[in-house]
């Protein structure tokens, strides 16, 4: 039933189409259909991932995962669509063998990210109920806008329709904190929106240069056939794979063969060289994009500042799902079309950035005040523990990561929640100005603590299944690029930083003698209502099941993370058994520049 | 009868379920009977234990070899990867009934239902009542979780789950700023251990055969060592990364310094967490890795030394404080200093059979500890309640006449602490002291070191002895002296006419006396008749155990000791009550010294805890001035180029058409230059 999918992705465009036209006057029909159609979307995407966890979990293998695989397999794919929307180029007999697609689907690795982003625009709405005021059929369109784009990016197989989602979700956000943000909204909005866009910009790059490169070097390497570009991804992983393998077995038969070979051996290491020149920077055009997204220390400034400014929704979208994009960037893209690369660069790099922002995420909202600031830098700390999990490039390390991204998208988004429902009461997110407020809010502080807790990954709740397993797999990281259990051992250093941070968060405000912030006394204070601890209630739900019963979670995901897995499997094996490989350790600036020039100068020669 | 182990759930389910009944519906239906799920779910669970040991023990009974472990895995928790392959991670809710754990879990369940049911009178008229029960029934859970569990992870679970009710506990009275201080660094200091034991945890996985069950590793490891391959470096590494999680969990020296201020918690829950229980985990962590330990002779010495350490310390710094909880605090960290000793005293020395009697020293002490400790946390629990929350020994005193059932129970666990002869901690101390020297004579390394240990443990034995009859005389002997809070406190009962009556209710004093009669008993009917010992020796993965002849030159000597210290503190405390007054003013150095716990607290606070303050400082102003500024200035440069440039676009027809043809000039010649 692909429908299902597709009207998952029409139900936002639709509403926000309908409260747009609704108009300033009615809001609180704007506020009532918004909640229908989350809630809709909500039960969708229920749907749609129970009947997928069901068909993996419980049903008769619907997956072959021993089939090994390299690539997405476009079966495993469900509630697919795959419509031409520029045809490139035509066969004899008419078909079109090369085009840019609408083509969406679910499968293992964005069924979780789909239905968190229904869960937190749940929420969303219902946050946004009193704390909205202004122009709210303006905000509650663009909120849905946003939907649409953040659902359309995990959904996509396409990288130009992942291109155009990934950019469709910075103009709701760019309206949405320029306009019922904070004091310092406008700054705040045009950052947010020119930081990500020039890093997306790159991506975009990397993305074409990627595949109008590949059919090249498929041509040099074997010119009997014919190469279309492709643009499907599940099809660009299969063919880079191919490539890669092909490259690198004709070098080593090569090898072995007797000396007068030695120019056509010449000749494929020269090919291998490009190729591999082609896929590292590939993969740094990427990752500009999606670091900037994560966001990876040091380009992380963006984040504290737009998260400050921003209304609670967009905190909640901001830091639940719209950093996941840069994550899951990095799992669905960067690693698998750039597999030698993701290894020989981005594990020791990212991996030791991964490690550097869990410490210093850490330290940096140790040092703040402001309670959402605080919150924002700690996911500056949880995300770089995900990037720590993905590029250990195992099995064990990648599953981590997702779920980690899933838990961060919930621990945080309730996170941003409650903050923002202290800040409603009392108008005020310095922490000094609060105290004992466990006596005063009972159930604030009971969801406070709870989450806290998940965040801080007490066993049991969600979060520690994701640290667990993001340290164990880098701990057990067999490459040589770098030492995996020194960049585990540094960070679970976050293990102790994070529950400093948020205990003294804690400490400060919920215990000790009461003290209330000055507000403006229109009503008494009140604990949370009926339409708050809706919002709140499925948040921590899903905290405790995934805690305790993570199983349809890891069947789901696995078929699609072993593939990733073995793709890295594979680079690691070719790095091995790599005699010049050396030349390649791009650790340093140095060598990064001097690759670029002579890939320059490659492509010089190829004209 | 019938085995019970295949309902062996039951004993963490039961407070478990205790816990969601009274959390959810305690405050607004129970209120006054929330403790009663608590108290049923304890006993319940205790009575499975009971039942548990009984079918370990017919076990054994009939074969006189270790069993097999009994493990059930109820539910598949963590499965990732391909853990068949040897390349994954593989985590059920396994339970585990061997002897160790059925011992363990009986002390829990024993201990904790007691201390139950004593606090529906220290609590009764407390506003959080239904969180106090709800929390008590999570700690259960938690504590039987942790040492049934059959791997490390569920293990892990439980850890942190202890820890967490640890620090719900202690920062019950949230309001009061001192507790909720205190809470939190009882969780960040034991979090400093955890993140070692999580990096052990995923060590043993990832270097010894991907496994995490208890089971897996030790064969792995055994059968490595026998083949020769065990890369014992490896091994220590792991052992005191292991060790980490237990120091701070046993608040062993240097992560002891959260255990005194947990003292700000209800005194119930000093008890049952900061005494009888979750304390004892670090123990139960090493004695349960003993096939590591045996084979690490490196990380024992070092658990041996620290464990002396902190025995020798803690006891100095008890000495002189005044606060009758802290007093046992401090002893609780000398005593758990004793067990590990006593675990890391267990080298191989020609034998392997010394291996299982120093765990089993160990593991006696933490079970004949757990009842005394206890009777005396909740001893003094009573003193402070009919002083009307007073804890100060200054303040109070004579009061033997005035709490008579109080006076007695604190007696019984004082001199089992103090190690009196034929009490309970006699034949445990003696047993550890044993080890020590035995190591110290035997051991293939660092004999003479372990001979300095033993040392260290006799002197903190005298020690041992003296600060506990200092605080017995303080608080019972003397004139009579009761503090003004006493008769303020709305006392239920109410006073008939002349002095009120200050001793507490039956439901307090009568746990008091079943656990006094422990003290003074468990260790006569279960240490030289080896009961004990034949039985916890049968757990699996513990190399075989011959029972030792009494060391009766230990004996002695330890009596003497204990001996000595009683009747110093008698003659310091009572026939010559102005002599410590002088004694401290002689010595001023060493009483302040001691008086300030070595000023460890303040030592962290100025070189760990001050310059991390600053580094934090350091990071907010260059994330917020440096990194973002350089930001801010990348875009300013492209503003700058923009502006730089701006003059070209001048509106003037002529100045372009003169740009253009300068520019075909430079194309044409370039073009002509490569013709």
């Amino acid at each position: 039933m692909p429908q299902l999918l597709l009207l998952l992705l029409a139900l936002p465009l639709a509403t926000a189409l309908l409260v747009a036209l609704l108009g300033p006057g009615r809001t609180l029909a704007v506020r009532w259909v918004s909640l229908f159609s989350a809630l809709a979307s909500l039960l969708l995407a229920t749907v749609i991932s129970i009947s997928f966890a069901i068909a993996r979990t419980w049903e008769a293998p619907a997956v072959d995962i021993t089939k090994g695989t390299l690539t997405f397999d476009s079966d495993w794919i469900k509630y697919k669509t795959r419509e031409n929307l520029l045809p490139l180029h035509t066969t004899a007999d008419g078909t079109v063998d090369s085009a840019i697609q609408f083509y969406v689907g679910i499968d293992g690795l964005n069924i979780w990210l789909i239905l968190l982003t229904a869960v937190l625009m749940l929420t969303c709405v219902l946050v946004s109920w009193t704390a909205i005021t202004q122009r709210v059929h303006e905000f509650h369109a663009w909120l849905f806008v946003l939907q649409l784009g953040m659902t359309g990016v995990f959904a996509s197989f396409d990288v130009i329709l992942f291109y155009v989602f990934f950019e469709l979700t910075l103009v709701p956000l760019f309206f949405v904190i320029g306009i019922w943000g904070g004091p310092q909204r406008q700054y705040a909005a045009r950052k947010f929106f020119i930081y990500t866009l020039a890093g997306s910009l790159l991506t975009l790059l990397g993305v074409i240069g990627l595949v109008l490169v590949l059919p090249q070097v498929e041509a040099d390497h074997d010119p009997g056939q014919s190469h279309q570009l492709t643009f499907a991804i599940p099809e660009l992983i299969a063919r880079v794979g191919t490539l890669n393998r092909e490259l690198f077995q004709e070098v080593k038969q090569l090898e072995q063969a007797p000396a007068d070979m030695e120019a056509n051996l010449q000749q494929a290491r020269a090919q291998l060289n490009y190729w591999r020149h082609v896929q590292l920077w590939v993969f740094v055009a990427m990752m500009c994009g999606f670091a900037v997204k994560v966001p990876m220390v040091p380009l992380h400034t963006w984040l504290p500042l737009a998260h400050v400014e921003a209304p609670t929704a967009g905190s909640v979208l901001l830091a639940g799902i719209l950093l996941k994009l840069g994550t899951y960037g990095f799992l669905r893209l960067s690693v698998p079309l750039a597999p030698d690369a993701s290894l020989r660069f981005g594990v020791p790099v990212l991996g030791t950035l991964a490690v550097v922002g869990i410490i210093y995420g850490a330290f940096c909202s140790l040092g703040q005040d402001d309670i959402k600031k605080l919150v924002a830098y700690s996911s500056v700390s949880h995300l770089g523990l995900c990037m720590l999990g993905l590029f250990a490039l195992n099995e064990v390390g990648l599953t981590g990561s997702l779920l980690q991204m899933i838990n961060h998208g919930l621990s945080t988004g309730a996170l941003f929640l409650l903050v923002g429902m202290l800040y409603e009461r009392y108008h005020t997110r310095k922490m000094a100005d609060y105290g004992g407020m466990g006596a005063r809010l009972h159930l604030l502080a009971v969801f406070m603590v709870f989450i806290t807790l998940s965040s801080i990954g007490l066993p049991g709740l969600n979060g520690f299944l994701g640290e667990l397993l993001a340290l164990a797999g880098m701990y057990d990281f067999a490459g040589s690029q770098v030492q995996g259990s020194l960049l585990a051992g540094l960070g679970a250093s976050g293990v102790v930083l994070g529950a400093w941070y948020m205990l003294t968060m804690v400490r400060q405000v919920f215990c000790g003698p009461l003290k209330e912030p000055p507000h403006q006394g229109h009503e008494p204070i009140t604990d949370l209502n009926g339409r708050e601890l809706a919002a709140l209630l499925p948040i921590a739900g899903l905290c405790l099941a995934l805690g305790i019963f993570p199983k349809p979670f890891f069947d789901t995901v696995r078929p699609e993370i072993q593939v990733v897995a073995r793709i890295a499997e594979a680079a690691r094996k070719r790095a091995e058994k790599d005699a010049f490989g050396h030349e390649l350790q791009t650790s340093t600036i140095h060598r990064f520049a001097r690759n670029g020039l002579s890939l320059a100068a490659k492509g010089g020669e190829r004209k | 009868m019938s085995d019970v182990r295949p309902y062996l759930w039951l004993i963490p389910a039961l407070p478990l379920t205790a816990a969601a009944i009274t959390g959810v519906f305690g405050p607004r239906l129970l209120r006054r009977h929330s403790h009663w799920p608590c108290i049923l779910a304890g006993a319940g669970a205790c009575v499975v234990a009971v039942l548990t040991c009984l079918a370990v023990y017919q076990d054994i009974a009939a074969s006189e070899h270790s069993q097999p472990q009994q493990v059930r895995v109820y539910y598949e928790w963590i499965r990732v990867g391909d853990p068949g392959a040897g390349r994954g991670i593989e985590v059920g809710f396994g339970l585990n009934a061997d002897a160790l754990s059925a011992m363990m879990v009986l002390v829990v369940t024993f201990v904790g239902t007691l201390i139950a049911i004593y606090s529906v009178g220290y609590m009764h008229d407390d506003e959080g009542y239904a969180r106090f029960f709800a929390e008590v029934s999570l700690f259960l859970f938690m504590m039987t979780t942790l040492v049934l569990a059959d791997n490390f992870v569920l293990l892990y679970l439980g850890w942190e789950g202890v820890g967490l009710c640890s620090y719900l506990l202690i920062g019950f009275w949230f309001t009061k700023p001192a507790a909720a201080a205190a809470a939190r660094k009882a969780f960040l200091v034991t979090r400093i251990g955890d993140m070692g034991l999580l990096l052990g945890i995923l060590l043993l996985w990832s270097r010894f055969g991907h496994y995490l069950d208890y089971q897996h590793i030790f064969d792995n490891v055994q059968s490595a060592h026998k083949a020769g391959t065990l890369d014992y470096g490896l091994l220590t590494t792991a052992c005191l990364l292991l060790l980490c999680g237990a120091v701070g969990k046993s608040a062993q020296f240097p992560l002891h310094v959260w255990l005194p201020d947990a003292m700000e918690g209800p005194t119930p829950v000093s008890a049952l967490i900061h005494a009888a229980t979750m304390v004892t985990a670090g123990v139960y962590l090493v004695a349960r890795c003993t096939p590591l330990f045996a084979l690490a002779p490196d990380a024992q010495v070092i658990v041996a030394s620290l464990g002396a350490l902190s025995a020798l310390l803690t006891a100095l710094i008890a000495l002189t404080q005044n606060d009758l909880k802290r007093v046992l605090a401090y002893s609780t960290i000398s005593q758990l200093g004793y067990m590990f000793l006593a675990l890391g005293s267990g080298v191989r020395s020609g034998s392997e059979a010394f291996v299982t009697f120093a765990v089993l020293a160990a593991l006696f002490h933490l079970f004949t500890h757990a009842f005394f400790k206890a009777l005396l946390f909740l001893s003094a629990g009573s003193v402070m309640h009919a002083m009307g929350n007073v804890i100060d020994m200054r303040r109070f005193g004579g009061l033997r006449k005035v709490l008579p059932q109080t006076h007695w129970t604190f007696l019984c666990g004082g001199a089992a602490l103090a190690g009196f002869p034929l009490l309970s901690g006699f034949w445990s101390k003696d047993e550890i002291l044993d080890a020590a020297w035995t190591a110290g004579l035997h051991a293939e390394q660092y004999r003479g070191w372990y001979l300095v240990l033993w040392l260290v443990g006799l002197l903190t034995a005298g020690l041992t002895a003296f600060y506990t009859f200092r605080a017995y005389f303080m608080t019972f002997w003397g004139e009579e002296r009761i503090p003004q809070e006493a008769f303020e406190h709305p006392h239920g009962h109410a006073a008939h006419g002349g002095t009120p009556r200050l001793e507490s209710p039956p439901v307090m004093t009568v746990p008091l006396m079943v656990l006094a009669v422990f003290a003074v008993g468990v260790g006569l009917v279960l240490g030289p008749t080896h009961l004990f010992g034949h039985f916890v020796a049968h757990t699996p993965d513990l190399p075989e155990y011959e029972a030792e002849v009494p060391n009766y030159f230990m004996m002695v000597i330890s009596s003497l000791v204990a001996l000595a210290g009683i009747a110093t503190a008698w003659w310091m405390y009572v026939r010559q009550p102005d002599l410590p007054a002088r004694l401290a003013k002689s010595a001023q150095g060493l009483y302040q010294l001691s008086l300030n716990k070595f000023h460890i607290d303040e030592l962290y606070e100025a070189f760990l805890l001050a310059p991390l303050a600053g580094f934090t400082t350091f990071i907010r102003i260059f994330d917020l001035y440096v990194l973002d500024s350089l930001v801010d200035l990348t875009g300013q440069l492209f503003r700058w180029l923009g502006l730089r440039f701006r003059p070209v676009q001048n509106g003037l027809v002529q100045f372009y058409a003169l740009a253009m043809v300068l520019g075909l000039t430079v194309f044409l010649i370039a073009l002509l230059l490569k013709l």
